[in-house]
């Protein structure tokens, strides 16, 4: 029997001030470890505690700092200055569509509202079946999705996580007839104070912040913060490590240079971040892929005004999803209601006298996020060269995903006007507001697709995905069934960069189960990936 | 002394507000449509200049702006009376919230090259009103209904015109909207963990495997 110590709170994390501070160190360092894990997210934390578990020598290489809970202020703001990717500010190529994005220990699964949903059974038949990735096939992969959520206290919504918004979308799909549910969570004991996107003071919302990279760190894995990966390592068309800066995290600057020699390298930086390390890396791109096909799962903010004051902002921030349209047209609808500042940036921005009779009915505002599916067109690419280059993400809608964001936009404003609703607020960047089902139609026909769909919707993505996509045919897929890239040896990824397709479903849990089979993989394969060959 | 909010938590506001600006910088066509619209209003000849003078350009600017040209700060004014007319309303009145010294912070916080386009960006906005609608004033001269028509128009025009009224609009609101105290106004909770003494739960437990033992 061993016994294991998972400290009562935080995490131990090097971070770059340690590094700093310890002259043994210096201005370059040199580790050796079985397995380096790039990224702390949804993917690499469980990653981390899987392959650590399992008594390999894991260390976690994270580019975000290290946020403890306890220093979370509730304030957005501050939140997303501190562990947002570019302060909350990633935005396409066109600066219109939002890319929020966690960037610390724990990554996006710190700053998410805990939404966990499996993708529709019929989905991963067909991914079993048409796309020969026999391990999503639902009857395989039913144990995993439980197991993950037990281990995550995911649950249904129970009646008091139902606020005031969620209960006028509730009211509305009753008389439209359409089918909602509570959303399911990952949260124990939530306090309800509706400040999920802020990150979880009381260490609530079961992020990998206190789930996976405690557990792993009680295994014995080791953790950086302020870690920039800049490229992995290949020799002889295998993986064998990576090369890091640490940068503090105030300023920028170097700190040191890292240089990680592992057996086994996965990279697990999310949808964006992965493919620019692969592109970076030159890693061998027989299929044109890396980058590729980017689903967005593009959201539109439909807010509604009703008479009596619903305080919407408060309770549990996302209540229930309409589930009527998940499966026949990929759309998903979950209920939500920013607080004032993200308001600002996401939603309605009229001018003037009409903007503050908005504000003033503040608390009488209910939120329905009209999520679509598109069509996994989006590119990400890494421009110029490995110190001076940037970052592009490419998508802007097709005038078919721009028709169904409308679409969705139409429906949520149905929902909130069979609820009672006295006005809504489509979410055009030209303010728009509706005062009856009856002028809808009409309201909508003014916003048009225009210049490639630019500055007319104000779309949001929380969950890219699809970026190196996994399969087969090496020349249409990044990666193989077991999540490591064609033609290279010991590089394995374990994020929604892995998603065969567009998925209507918010994809946390989905990538939590792949990243759990991406390192069973892994220990499975322990003969030819190990230097000391133990399974 | 001008009370501003926190320098760290004012630079993922900056970005933010900044960001329509930065798309006109990164598309080739946009940006060279920026820079020929600003060109044609810099040489359109004595006429213009003439009509874009403006009394406004004689008031002071307060010691404590810093990051701001006079022209900007002139119209970051205007824009925040305009855009936030909450007088005879319970909304906290603009005297207690520093608008401007906000912008003022989070744009020093931008960087160099987000800034250079800022400022042509709010050049653009303020002189472009002597000819887009026949003002033939600037939009620091417009009257409030003007103005707000103004905004309104560039709000449903083309790309770059909903861009940069998007621009002015994003940091006026956000510079005023994430002040705590404008909160109550609109009974926005704000913070509650503290208040509601909410325990702190720590990490979660580890799940239980055979032969284990938790510490």
């Amino acid at each position: 029997m061993r016994i294991i110590n998972v400290p009562r709170e935080g995490v131990p994390v090097f971070t770059a001030e340690d590094v700093r501070r310890d002259p043994a160190m210096g201005r370059r360092v040199n580790v050796k470890t079985e397995v380096v894990v790039v990224g702390s997210g949804a993917g690499g934390a469980m990653v981390a505690y899987e392959l650590a578990k399992a008594g390999r020598q894991v260390l976690v290489l994270e580019s975000g700092r290290y946020y403890p809970s306890a220093r979370f202020t509730e304030h957005l703001g501050d939140t997303m200055t501190q562990v947002y990717r570019e302060q909350g500010s990633q935005f396409n190529s066109t600066a219109d569509v939002l890319f929020p994005e966690g960037q610390c220990i724990g990554g996006s699964t710190v700053i998410g509202a805990g939404v966990m949903q499996r993708p529709p059974d019929s989905l991963l038949q067909r991914w079993a079946n048409e796309l020969s990735l026999p391990q999503f096939a639902p009857a395989t992969v039913a144990s995993v999705f439980a197991e993950v959520g037990r281990e995550q206290f995911v649950h249904l919504n129970e009646a008091h996580e139902i606020n005031a918004t969620a209960h006028k979308v509730i009211k509305g799909c009753e008389k439209m007839g359409f089918s909602w549910k509570p959303v399911a969570r990952n949260v124990r004991q939530c306090a309800l104070t509706g400040h999920c996107l802020a990150g979880c003071l009381s260490d609530r919302k079961m992020s990998s912040l206190v789930t996976y990279l405690p557990w792993a760190a009680a295994y014995g894995a080791r953790l950086f913060a302020d870690c920039h990966v800049s490229r992995v390592l290949l020799r002889g068309g295998r993986a064998v490590g990576v090369e890091a800066v640490v940068r503090d995290p105030q300023t920028g600057a170097e700190v040191s240079r890292m240089r990680v020699d592992a057996e086994v390298v996965v990279v697990a930086g999310g949808a964006m971040q992965t493919p620019l390390l692969l592109q970076r890396s030159q890693i061998p791109d027989s299929s044109g892929q890396i980058g590729r096909n980017m689903a967005v799962q593009p959201f539109v903010q439909v807010l509604a005004q009703y008479e009596e004051p619903l305080y919407g902002f408060r309770g549990a921030l996302v209540g229930v999803e309409i589930d009527e349209f998940m499966e026949s047209d990929g759309y998903m609808f979950f209920s939500a209601l920013a607080e004032p500042e993200q308001l600002m940036v996401q939603g309605e921005q009229a001018a003037g006298a009409e903007h503050i009779e908005f504000m003033k009915r503040y608390r009488h505002l209910a939120g329905l996020n009209a999520f679509a599916l598109d069509e996994g067109r989006g590119t990400v690419s890494w421009e110029g060269d490995l110190e001076t280059g940037r970052k592009v993400i490419s998508w802007n809608p097709s005038q078919a995903e721009f028709d169904k964001l409308k679409h969705g936009a139409a429906l949520a404003a149905r929902v909130f006007f069979a609820a009672g609703a006295k006005r809504v607020h489509m979410p055009s960047f030209r303010p728009l507001h509706v005062d009856s089902v009856f002028e809808l139609d009409h309201t909508l026909d003014q916003i048009s697709h225009g210049l490639k769909g630019m500055y007319s919707l104000r779309i949001n993505s929380f969950s890219a995905h699809g970026t190196c996509r996994m399969g087969t045919d090496r020349f249409q897929s990044v990666a193989n069934p077991q999540g490591e890239v064609h033609d290279v040896k010991g590089l394995f990824l374990a994020d929604a960069s892995l998603l065969p397709e567009p998925i209507p479903a918010a994809p946390h849990w989905t990538v939590q189960v792949m990243a759990k089979q991406v390192a069973r993989n892994i220990l499975a394969s322990a003969s030819g990936l190990f230097l000391d060959g133990n399974a | 002394m001008t009370r501003t909010t926190n320098t760290s938590s004012s630079a993922g506001a900056a970005a933010q507000a900044a960001a329509p600006i930065v798309s006109l910088g990164r598309r080739r066509f946009l940006r060279h449509a920026l820079l020929g619209s600003a060109a044609v209003l810099a040489v359109a000849g004595g006429g213009f200049a003439w009509l874009r003078r403006s009394p406004v350009d004689q008031l002071p600017v307060p010691e404590t702006i810093r990051h701001l040209s006079d022209a900007e700060y002139h119209l970051l004014h205007r824009a925040a009376q305009v855009l936030l007319p909450v007088a005879g309303s319970a909304l906290v009145p603009l005297s207690q919230v520093p608008v401007v010294a906000n912008i003022d912070h989070m744009v020093g916080l931008l960087p160099a090259h987000i800034r250079k386009q800022v400022g042509m960006g709010l050049t653009l906005f303020d002189n472009a009103a002597v000819i887009a609608g026949w003002h033939g004033r600037r939009f620091v001269d417009l009257d409030d209904a003007a103005a707000v028509d103004y905004f309104d128009r560039w709000a449903s025009g083309n790309s770059i015109q909903r861009a940069l009224s998007t621009l002015v609009k994003r940091f006026v609101y956000i510079a005023y909207w994430r002040d705590p105290v404008t909160w109550e106004a609109v009974e926005f909770d704000g913070p509650v963990s503290e208040r509601w003494g909410l325990a702190y739960l720590g990490n979660a437990p580890l799940p239980q495997e055979q032969g284990e033992e938790r510490a």
